[in-house]
Formats: structure tokens, C-alpha cells, sequence
């Protein structure tokens, strides 16, 4: 009984830290917390995959999110603002679209949910739980193997990578420079 | 002979069906145990620093409390938790708590994957160094944060300093421990251990070790913030970088943290490069490893990590700091460049087999 109390209990500790914290994300008007409670929310998840067995997962999700994403967010806010500034209230015609919105959303996936039983139907054998296996299927070019989307995806990459260059790039120099005095 | 490894969390995993208030009391005691370690730790690194940079300089260091002030440190440390805590008024109160927990965080959970010996392990994970990579990732976050919400514009910059950084030099020291990961065949930190007993990976792999070596270690030494890279809080440029305005027990827990990640990434660097607790052995030679085995495996490690602190306290005594684009250029142009045909060479060798004492 013990054994699977536990599970279920840590569940909807983690469960109920993500809700806190992504409400917190939502609802802050201090930009910097907001982005440390995204920090806790992505981290929950971490303990998700960890509850269903998927470590390799978890960890990714720590180095990506925690370690990358969230590091970069916290930069970019650093550079952009020093002093502590509050996010303005938002205008009652935002207040409305931004419920609307978020309605639809609930709607719409609570309805994907139910309709959907949630029987195991996975299209290969799911890969055993470890990493050479993940990164045999990532390279395996056969029926079930994913090496077409892997390389879809950093063709993704690249592509922001250079826009993110040409972007930061100073304009060029006009070909014809001015008069030189001195 | 065979290296079976048996961690805490294993045991404990043990104690759980028979008695779950047992398996509490062991999960209690090993909390207990793992911070007496790193407060003792962090003591004697704090102590040893003095004392080394002393004795580079032709001074003493600490005399007087103590025999060689040996109860130096202790000293300080008491003063530290009795000192004034002050929050400036114009800060995120919350943020500039959180900082340096989040810090001590990030080195804590590097501390309980550190394979120590065959039975001292906290736990072991599958993902080993994918976990520490990733878990490392949040002592960034608290000093971004630390600088962050001082809200002052010595430690705001501090702050980006260390970030760009520890950010850019991560990639390097990711590139150089996949060097070690590709010849093990594992990600588990206790596996790696295991993969060195016919030689350790620094000479066995053929040159592509060694050439690792030196870029984890150097990377690993910025990311750290040590000299020479202690542009963070370069003294001289900076007051004292992200940590200006903290005082009493919360500066004492980034200062803490800086000491103990020296001792992590010691630690990593010996179990990744040097074997770990696993003893001198050169391949099939029996009665040299024979010989060699005498000596127990938590002794290795211990002589490993002193070995490779005392290298990175040497390093700040012998190279000035950097200035900021001479940093930059190192890991792009140079560190990073070296690593990923160092990542090429060592996979080649790995396919063809081509390294010492082959399977």
C-alpha cells in the first residue's frame, strides 16, 4: 500500500506546485519572480517524468528549461530593465480578449481530453528506458525510427540561429566611406 | 576483481518494505551526514586557500588562533552567522533570499551523484553526467539573480559578467566530458568509474584524454568563477561582483558554494579523467594492479580531488585575470573549436577501437 501511496502523493505535491507557481507566472506584475516561478514550474514538470519513469527526460527538461531557457530569459530581463519595474495593469478590452482566450484554450483540450480514452496505442514498441536506446531510434532511418523529424528540427535550429545573427548584426557600412579628415 | 557498487539511496530502497520510519532515520541521518561533510569540507578548503596563498606569496598565513591557525576558519565562520543581515531597501526582498539557496542548491545536488568510493554514493543515477550538467545549471540562475536583485549596479554587473560566462563555457565542458562519455559507453558517474579499470581515460584514450582533460579544466575552472576568470568579482573592477550587497549567513552560503563547486568540479574531474576511486591500474599487468589495490578506493579519490584543488588554488597564484572580449575569444575561437575535433577524433577512435586496452 505504502509503495504506491508515495507516487501519489508526490504527484499532487508536484502537481499542486505547478499550478501555484504557473498561476503566480500569470498573475505576477514583477517580471523577474514571474520568471523564477516559470522556473519552479518547468522544474515540476522534471519531477513528472520522473514519477513516470522517463529520467533521461527529466534531465533533459532540467538542462534545456532550468539550465537554458529560463537562464536566457532572466539575461534578456537584466539587460533590458535595471531598476525594479512593475508590469502596468492591463486595459479592461486585454482583460476581456486574454479570458476569452484562455477559455477557449481550457475548452477546447478538456474536450481533446474526454474524448480520447487514453489506451496505450503507441505506433512502435515503446524503446527501453535508456539512452542508447533513445539515441538508436534517433538515428535510425527505418519505419519507426525518428531521424527525419530530428533533422527537421535543427534545420529549425539553424534557421533561428542565423536569423538570430543576421538580426544582432550591425548594419553594414556604407560601400563608399566619407571623406576621411584629419 | 570486481567493484560492486552499493549506494545510500540503494540501502535505503532496502530498509523501505521492512520498516519505513528506519528507512526514514537513514534518509534523516544522510541529510545530516552530507552537510557535515560539506560544512567540514568547505572549512578546510577555506583554511587550505589561506594557507597556500600564503605560502606562494613567502608569507605564513593564519598563526595565531589555533596551532598554524588551524581554528582560523572556525573562527570566521562564527563571526559570519553573528554579522548583521541586511536586505537593501529598494531590492526584491524575495529574489535576494532566493539567490543564494538556489545557488547552494545547484552545488548540493551535484554533491549527492559524486562517486566517493564503491559504498559512499548518495545515489546513482542512469543519467549521471547528464544530471549533473543539468542540476549545475541552477547555481547560474542564483547568481544572476544574487546580482540581480541587489539593485545596485556593481552587482548587476557582476552578475552579467558571471553569466555570460558560466553560459559560454559550459558548452566546452559539455563537449570535453562527452569525449569521456564516448569512451565508457555510459552516462552513469559510478560506470565511468568502472569503464577506467584496465587505465584511466586521461592516457588511455589515446591523446583525445588529455586534450579533454585540459578543457574541462579549464572550462570548469570559469565556470566556477576562479582566477584567472574571476571577472565576476574582480575586486580590483567590481567592490565584489554579485555578492556586494549580501552579509552574515546568506553571503557565508555563496561563499560556501563558491568553495564547495571548487571541490565538485575537482571531484568530477578526477572520477571523469583520472579513474576516480578506481586505483592506479595499467591494463593486464596483475601483480602491479594487485599492488595497487591495497590502497582502498575511498583513499584514491580523496588523494585525486586534494590533487587536482591544490592544481586550480596553483592556477590563481600563476595567471592574471583576463579581461572580458580575451574571455570570450578563449572559448569561442579557441576552447571551442579544440573540443569539437577533439569530440570528432575521440569517436573515430572509439569505432575503430583504436585506444589502449581495447576490449
Amino acid at each position: 500500500m505504502l509503495a504506491s501511496a508515495i507516487p501519489t502523493l508526490v504527484f499532487y505535491l508536484l502537481a499542486a506546485i505547478s499550478l501555484t507557481l504557473a498561476w503566480s507566472v500569470v498573475t505576477g506584475r514583477r517580471i523577474l519572480r514571474a520568471a523564477v516561478s516559470l522556473m519552479g514550474v518547468l522544474a515540476a514538470s522534471a519531477g513528472l517524468y520522473l514519477l513516470l519513469d522517463s529520467p533521461f527526460l527529466a534531465g533533459v527538461q532540467v538542462l534545456v528549461y532550468v539550465g537554458g531557457i529560463v537562464v536566457l530569459l532572466v539575461f534578456a530581463v537584466m539587460l533590458t530593465r535595471t531598476t525594479e519595474l512593475l508590469e502596468d495593469h492591463p486595459t479592461r478590452a486585454r482583460q476581456i480578449v486574454g479570458g476569452a482566450v484562455a477559455t477557449g484554450f481550457f475548452l477546447l483540450s478538456y474536450n481533446m481530453m474526454t474524448a480520447d480514452a487514453f489506451v496505450g496505442r503507441t505506433l512502435s514498441p515503446l524503446p527501453k528506458n535508456d539512452v542508447a536506446a533513445i539515441g538508436r531510434a534517433l538515428l535510425d532511418t527505418g519505419e519507426n525510427g525518428y531521424a527525419l523529424p530530428f533533422e527537421v528540427v535543427s534545420l529549425l535550429l539553424l534557421a533561428a540561429m542565423i536569423g538570430g545573427i543576421v538580426i544582432a548584426r550591425k548594419p553594414a557600412v556604407a560601400a563608399k566611406p566619407e571623406a576621411f579628415h584629419g | 576483481m570486481s567493484w560492486p557498487v552499493k549506494t545510500i539511496a540503494e540501502r535505503t530502497g532496502d530498509l523501505l518494505p521492512g520498516s519505513p520510519w528506519t528507512a526514514a532515520l537513514y534518509v534523516l541521518l544522510t541529510i545530516l551526514a552530507v552537510t557535515a561533510f560539506m560544512t567540514v569540507t568547505g572549512l578546510v578548503l577555506i583554511y587550505a586557500e589561506r594557507k597556500i596563498a600564503a605560502h606562494f606569496q613567502c608569507r605564513l598565513g593564519p598563526m595565531r588562533v589555533g596551532w598554524h591557525g588551524v581554528l582560523q576558519t572556525i573562527a570566521d565562520a562564527l563571526k559570519l552567522l553573528l554579522k548583521e543581515d541586511i536586505v537593501p531597501r529598494d531590492a526584491d526582498a524575495l529574489l535576494h533570499i532566493l539567490a543564494p539557496v538556489l545557488s547552494f542548491a545547484g552545488m548540493l545536488l551535484v554533491m549527492i551523484a559524486l562517486p566517493m568510493s564503491p559504498s559512499l554514493q548518495v545515489a546513482d543515477m542512469n543519467i549521471g553526467v547528464l544530471y549533473v550538467t543539468a542540476v549545475s545549471g541552477l547555481g547560474v540562475l542564483g547568481i544572476l539573480l544574487g546580482g540581480w536583485s541587489s539593485n545596485n549596479k556593481w552587482s548587476l554587473l557582476g552578475a552579467m559578467r558571471a553569466g555570460a560566462q558560466i553560459i559560454s563555457y559550459e558548452v566546452s565542458a559539455t563537449l570535453a566530458l562527452l569525449v569521456v562519455v564516448l569512451f565508457s559507453g555510459t552516462l552513469q558517474l559510478s560506470g565511468i568509474v568502472q569503464s577506467q579499470e584496465a587505465g584511466w581515460w586521461i592516457w588511455r584514450a589515446h591523446g583525445c584524454g588529455i586534450v579533454a582533460f585540459a578543457i574541462f579544466l579549464i572550462a570548469g575552472t570559469a565556470e566556477i568563477n576562479r582566477t584567472p576568470f574571476d571577472l565576476a568579482e574582480g575586486e580590483s573592477e567590481l567592490t565584489a561582483g554579485f555578492h556586494t550587497e549580501y552579509s552574515g549567513l546568506r553571503f557565508s552560503f555563496f561563499f560556501l558554494s563558491e568553495f564547495l563547486n571548487m571541490f565538485v568540479l575537482a571531484a568530477m574531474t578526477s572520477t571523469l579523467f583520472l579513474g576516480g576511486w578506481m586505483p592506479l591500474h595499467i591494463g593486464h599487468f596483475t601483480v602491479f594492479n594487485g599492488v595497487m589495490d591495497i590502497i582502498p578506493p575511498g583513499l584514491w579519490f580523496t588523494f585525486k580531488t586534494t590533487g587536482m584543488i591544490f592544481l586550480i588554488m596553483w592556477f590563481r597564484w600563476t595567471f592574471p585575470r583576463l579581461r572580458v572580449d580575451q574571455l570570450m575569444r578563449l572559448e569561442w575561437k579557441i576552447l571551442l573549436p579544440i573540443g569539437f575535433v577533439n569530440l570528432f577524433v575521440s569517436a573515430a577512435c572509439v569505432v575503430t577501437g583504436c585506444y589502449f586496452f581495447a576490449r
